[in-house]
């Protein structure tokens, strides 16, 4: 079954098309990077999945709930359903600095989704002991180190139960030391078989965690095929420049 | 919220009066003719209002105003006569006078040790007046005494005669030109000289609104009744040591010797002082709290009605906050005041809200919508100080426009806000002063009524420490709020 499903999609800021013609299919359970050159696209392309931007034309379908057809956006109750299905990991955190770790996770699944307080604390915990973050429960964010920010931000979107999950280059705030905990627990959440999208300059991960891969240049999809095909034998002239530029080590 | 109050309260007016109301206006700074005592207004001008309005059986109602703003007060019904040592010569037609009931005399004092004996010796000198009083026109140019004036190095306007004093003492000014009546109030305490020599003599009566004979005639012909079966005589001894001054329809002099107001030794008594001032400064604070329980909530609105997407709105509430932070919020103050009136003839004076009078609640419409102006203006920086990540954060999460403002928003704009919101406290407690302006009996308006008085600057230098200990604890408040913020970042 298809989780997201994104044809002929297009978004232009002012003159500038972003996005042209962007179609692909994420099933449940898949796991696919996005690589591609630095304004090529990437961030626009989730932000509209996740619906932070409206696309200019084509179609989103999200968890079975068409958000927008054609360019034409559903009604508000649509879109608000839609809305529950997918959670945002973003490049830097965003989370809520006058809160508690644990209100941080909890809020949202008690004040949006209605969720007895009890029930949501008891998850948040779970949740936070599986990003190896039970001791920061009582910290705020501004007490943790990049890397612990990310995995509590991680936790905060799971709480939600999206059925997918988008990533923005969730490592590429932190210092390289502070990645390899945020790729651990990514990973394991692959190993569950969640439904992600991710953003990422990180090859080696790309490769181990991601079946399938996209490479966009441009606003358009260049190449989308298995982690392996796309690494090690691009079809694509710019995606072998572009692979050969990051081995040769920028 | 404070529309709904002025709505609410023109509802009120079916309230009137079963017994007719006399509302005299007056200045409280005026000895012996209009001032306080003991936290009550006396005078001779006062007590002879009183009687005229008990034997006519009328509620009488003590208005003090704001001198500069008489005639407003007049015009708008807010006062039914201005009855206060009033001089008739040269506003001759601008009310509708009573017959002159007291003369008086215009006379010069100086300090005793100064050599200044004659008017002629006051070529080359400064000279200090009240504000809008006969002595200042008739000596400024094209007044009656130009002849005097025009050898004067200056004529140094003050707004009243404590202020005069003082300078007189201190030597900023060589003479004061007033009133003899005040005059020899102030030199009572020695160290000043009345000049033999007057500058002019001038006429006290009754001012009415223009074309309001029917008021004057029963005024005057109760004064009449007074004077003939001796009570006038009888107040006016009260005040004027024996000697009947009451001058109604036969002119005569006005003014005894040794005029007698118990005041200033009354005054001398700085715990009397400060207690009146206590009573005041109950009056600053619930204009203080009040503006703030209204002006943040309206603040808050406000700046959102500044950022909302509506061209209109938007533009509306922009205009708002700018006139009420490019204009004095005193002129505010006569706005709210006077406005009802003057755009819609609506009288607001007889009005009460819960037994408040109408002038206290203009202070607190007036105060509070120029606050949120300024609390406006700080909370749009503070909301837009936000960073757009915590909006597409708290987007992604489901939360709805309300829950992300009031649950993400709001507590970090607190935080954000708190440094700017005490620097506008702090200036608030300050500016609780200018309700005097619409004489409202806060406690800078009392320490100027004890001060003219009593020819003191005690009263302003107690009232000085109430207004800072006020702010000290007022910042304490607020730095202790700080530190309980402090919890993150
Ligand atoms: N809000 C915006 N307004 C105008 N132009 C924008 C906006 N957001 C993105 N762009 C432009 O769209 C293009 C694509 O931006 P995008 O952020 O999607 O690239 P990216 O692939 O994520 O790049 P990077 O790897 O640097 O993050 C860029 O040229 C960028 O300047
Ligand atoms: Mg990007």
């Amino acid at each position: 079954m298809d989780i997201l499903s994104i044809n002929n999609l297009s978004k232009s800021f002012r003159q500038q098309q972003v996005l042209r013609d962007i179609s692909f299919t994420v099933k449940q359970g898949e796991v696919i990077a996005v690589i591609g050159p630095s304004g090529s696209g990437k961030t626009t392309l989730l932000r509209c999945a996740a619906m932070l931007e409206n696309a200019d034309g084509g179609s989103i379908d999200l968890g079975g709930i068409s958000v927008v057809e054609s360019g034409k956006y559903a009604d508000k109750a649509s879109l608000k359903s839609a809305r529950t299905k997918c959670g945002m990991v973003f490049q830097n955190f965003n989370l809520f600095p006058h809160m508690l770790v644990l209100d941080n996770i909890i809020d949202a699944p008690v004040h949006v989704l209605g969720i007895p307080r009890q029930e949501a604390v008891r998850e948040a915990l779970a949740l936070l002991g599986k990003m190896e973050m039970q001791e920061y429960v009582n910290a705020y964010p501004c007490e943790l180190s990049g890397g612990q920010q990310q995995r509590v931000a991680i936790a905060r979107a799971l709480a939600l139960h999206p059925e997918i999950l988008f990533f923005d280059e969730p490592t590429s705030a932190l210092d390289p030391e502070l990645t390899n905990g945020v790729l651990r627990v990514i990973r394991a959440l692959a190993e569950e078989d969640m439904t992600m999208v991710i953003v990422t300059h990180e090859m080696d991960f790309a490769e181990k965690v991601a079946d399938r891969i996209i490479f966009m240049a441009d606003g358009m999809v260049v190449e989308d095929g298995p982690a392996a095909e796309v690494i090690h034998n691009p079809a694509n002239e710019r995606t072998k420049a572009f692979i050969a530029g990051l081995k040769s080590g920028f | 919220m404070t529309f709904f109050m002025v709505s609410a309260l023109v509802f009120t007016l079916s309230a009137a009066d079963a017994v007719k109301r006399f509302t005299v206006g007056f200045d409280a700074n005026f000895p012996p003719y209009g001032y306080v005592e003991n936290g009550e207004y006396r005078g001779f001008d006062l007590d002879l209002a009183r009687e005229v309005a008990k034997r006519n059986n009328w509620q009488i109602v003590l208005k003090p105003i704001n001198w500069d703003a008489k005639d407003s007060e007049l015009n708008s019904g807010m006062i039914d006569c201005i009855w206060n040592g009033f001089t008739i010569n040269g506003r001759e037609n601008s009310y509708t006078w009573s017959d002159p009931y007291v003369v008086n005399e215009q006379v010069v004092i100086v300090k005793d040790d100064s050599p200044l004996r004659k008017l002629a010796d006051l070529k080359g000198k400064k000279v200090a007046v009240q504000t809008d009083t006969p002595v200042q026109k008739a000596l400024k140019k094209g007044g009656e005494r130009y002849d005097l004036g025009r050898t004067l190095s200056e004529l140094v306007v003050v707004p009243d005669y404590n202020n005069a004093v003082m300078m007189l003492e201190a030597g900023s000014v060589d003479a004061i030109a007033m009133d003899i009546g005040v005059a020899k109030e102030k030199s009572k305490k020695g160290g000043l000289l009345i000049l033999d020599e007057i500058v002019m003599s001038e006429n006290y009566g009754i001012g009415f609104r223009k074309g309001d004979t029917k008021l004057r005639d029963i005024v005057q012909n109760t004064l009449l009744e007074m004077i003939d079966d001796g009570t006038a005589a009888r107040i006016s001894a009260r005040y004027f040591d024996g000697k009947n001054v009451v001058a109604l329809g036969r002119i005569k002099s006005a003014v005894s010797e040794d005029a007698n107001v118990s005041g200033a030794g009354f005054w001398d008594n700085a715990g009397v002082v400060t207690l009146e001032l206590l009573k005041g400064l109950l009056v600053s604070m619930a204009i203080f709290f009040l503006t703030l329980l209204f002006a943040l909530p309206l603040g808050l609105l406000v700046a959102c009605f500044r950022m909302s997407g509506n061209f209109l709105l938007r533009n509306f509430f922009r205009i708002f906050i700018s006139v009420m932070r490019g204009t004095p919020l005193m002129l505010q103050l006569l706005v709210w005041f006077f406005g009802p009136y003057y755009l819609f003839g609506i009288q607001l004076s007889k009005l009460s809200l819960f037994g408040i009078d109408y002038r206290f609640i203009a202070v607190i419409i007036g105060f509070s919508l120029n606050y949120a102006a300024y609390f406006a203006e700080i909370y749009r920086a503070g909301i837009s100080s936000i960073p757009r990540g915590q909006y597409e954060a708290a987007c992604v999460l489901g939360y709805t426009r309300s829950q992300t403002f009031f649950r993400i928003v709001l507590p970090q704009v607190v935080k954000r806000i708190l440094p700017p919101v005490t620097n506008e406290v702090i200036t608030l407690v300050k500016d609780t002063s200018l309700a005097f302006s619409l004489a409202v009996l806060e406690m800078f308006t009392i320490a100027k009524q004890i001060a003219s008085a009593s020819s003191t600057m005690l009263p302003f230098i107690i009232a000085g420490v109430f207004y800072y200990l006020f702010n000290f604890i007022v910042a304490g408040v607020m730095s202790a709020i700080e530190k309980k913020l402090n919890y993150y970042r």
